[in-house]
């Protein structure tokens, strides 16, 4: 088991957004959240590597209590990568600095290791001929696709997408989760917050449906789109489709 | 009409001995702005740290400069302190010295905002890839923040450099005092005065213009 999660409960001041999530994710996995906004699920995503703090509970990543005292955050943060909206690219730096930041300066590699590195995996998100431009000259999926290609730089054990695909515009979605999917496909564990009910249904292993804090159903896509037992599932479904 | 006339050979006699009080103006504002911009990145971002202590002793700082004249600030350099050090400070050590801890509390101020105008999302990201908060703010916050420090920062060096005019008080050879002397020798203000004025408006204008051409270079990327 990579990630466990136990009775988490998070405030936002006196909100509480997370009401006691317990949730086990097995190594290989691709876990799909889904729910409307405000319901907690990019919450709950950032505070497995720790952007939120936690109020109660205990999140446990590669067997590291992350929120324990003698845990070095950095160390687990490289393990969990997290690609977000906004894509989050640094502007004064290429596409390839991007990707080379964390292998230079959290793993320490040499600078020609980094730089391998970084092309073979800008090839592999198909931007190779983009490695010297900066990122306000690319399009929103391409800016994407370096951001997954700057989290993989790291060679993390999960990968954490909060709602990747939401501020691009729409011809440009299919290009990001086809990256998505080619990385599910080589066994990367995986847990998307997404809109993205097509990708949820041919990627995931398992579809969680989160609604005021709390997880209310869970299970493999086919049962959850096609035969939700639960009311608000069934309600949420119904206004996404 | 008064029977003025503007006398051109007075200008041409003053040039060579102006110059060696501009010389001296550049040499004050150059050392102080340099000393003062360390000064102002670290109370700057002292200011940003969340143990309430620190912050307390950068805005201790920041506020006693920014709420007292720079006049008042050199002639305690220059005249205060050494009663109570019994030793002398000579004039353009405190003249340096009154530059760098004055525009450092205004620099920190340039420092703290622009490093909080950075988007959030810049240090979630640098920090989710495992980046520590200082690599976080060298590598990251840091660059971006320059850029945009360029036009204020502009701003605090022609005010620093024409805040050297107020150290005739302290009587370093700097350029208006140089001006001074000359006036009381030729009694020639109205010449003298102009050709002062226009040496302290090349200075700004070539500051401005090189900051613009660095705000440029940096902006390309």
């Amino acid at each position: 088991m990579i990630i466990q999660i136990k009775d988490l409960h998070k405030y936002f001041g006196d909100l509480e957004v997370l009401k006691g999530i317990n949730l086990e994710i097995e190594a290989g996995e691709v876990v799909v959240i889904i729910g409307a906004s405000g319901s907690g699920k990019s919450t709950l995503l950032r505070c497995i590597n720790k952007l939120e703090e936690i109020t109660s509970g205990q999140i446990i990543v590669d067997g590291h209590d992350i929120n324990g005292k003698n845990v070095n955050i950095n160390e687990i943060r490289a393990e969990t990568g997290m690609v977000f909206q906004q894509f989050n690219l640094f502007p004064h730096k290429t596409v390839l600095e991007n990707v080379t930041l964390g292998p230079l300066k959290v793993r320490k590699m040499s600078k020609a290791e980094a730089k391998k590195i970084g092309l073979q995996l800008l090839e592999k998100v198909g931007l190779s001929d983009k490695a010297d431009v900066y990122p306000a000259q690319l399009s929103g999926g391409q800016m994407q696709r370096v951001a997954i290609a700057r989290s993989l730089a790291l060679s993390p054990k999960v990968m954490l997408f909060d709602e990747p695909t939401s501020a691009l515009d729409p011809e440009l979605v299919g290009e990001v989760l086809e990256v998505m999917k080619q990385l599910a496909n080589e066994g990367m564990t995986m847990i998307v917050v997404t809109h993205e009910m097509g990708f949820a249904r041919e990627v995931a292993d398992r579809v969680i449906f989160i609604d005021k804090g709390v997880i209310e159903e869970e299970g493999p896509p086919e049962q959850i789109f096609d035969n939700p037992k639960n009311e608000r599932t069934k309600a949420f479904l119904a206004k996404v489709k | 009409m008064s029977n003025f006339d503007f006398k051109t050979e007075v200008i041409w006699e003053s040039i060579p001995i102006l110059m060696s009080g501009l010389k001296l103006t550049i040499i004050i504002t150059a050392s102080g702005l340099l000393v003062g911009f360390f000064l102002g990145a670290i109370f700057g971002l002292l200011k940003l740290i969340r143990f309430r202590p620190v912050r307390f002793i950068a805005n201790v700082y920041i506020e006693t400069i920014r709420g007292t004249p720079i006049m008042v600030q050199v002639m305690f350099i220059y005249f205060g302190l050494p009663m109570a050090l019994g030793t002398r400070i000579d004039p353009l050590t405190s003249a340096i010295s009154a530059i760098a801890i004055n525009s450092g509390a205004y620099i920190a101020e340039i420092v703290r905002g622009s490093v909080q105008s950075i988007d959030k999302g810049q240090t979630e990201a640098g920090r989710s890839i495992g980046l520590t908060r200082a690599q976080n703010m060298l590598y990251v916050v840091w660059p971006q923040a320059f850029r945009r420090m360029i036009p204020p920062l502009g701003n605090q060096f022609i005010i620093s450099l024409k805040d050297t005019s107020l150290f005739v008080v302290i009587g370093v050879g700097e350029l208006t005092r140089t001006g001074q002397e000359i006036i009381a020798t030729n009694f020639r203000a109205f010449e003298v005065w102009t050709t002062v004025a226009i040496m302290y408006l090349c200075i700004t204008f070539v500051i401005s213009k090189a900051l613009n051409l660095l705000e440029y270079k940096l902006g390309l990327k």
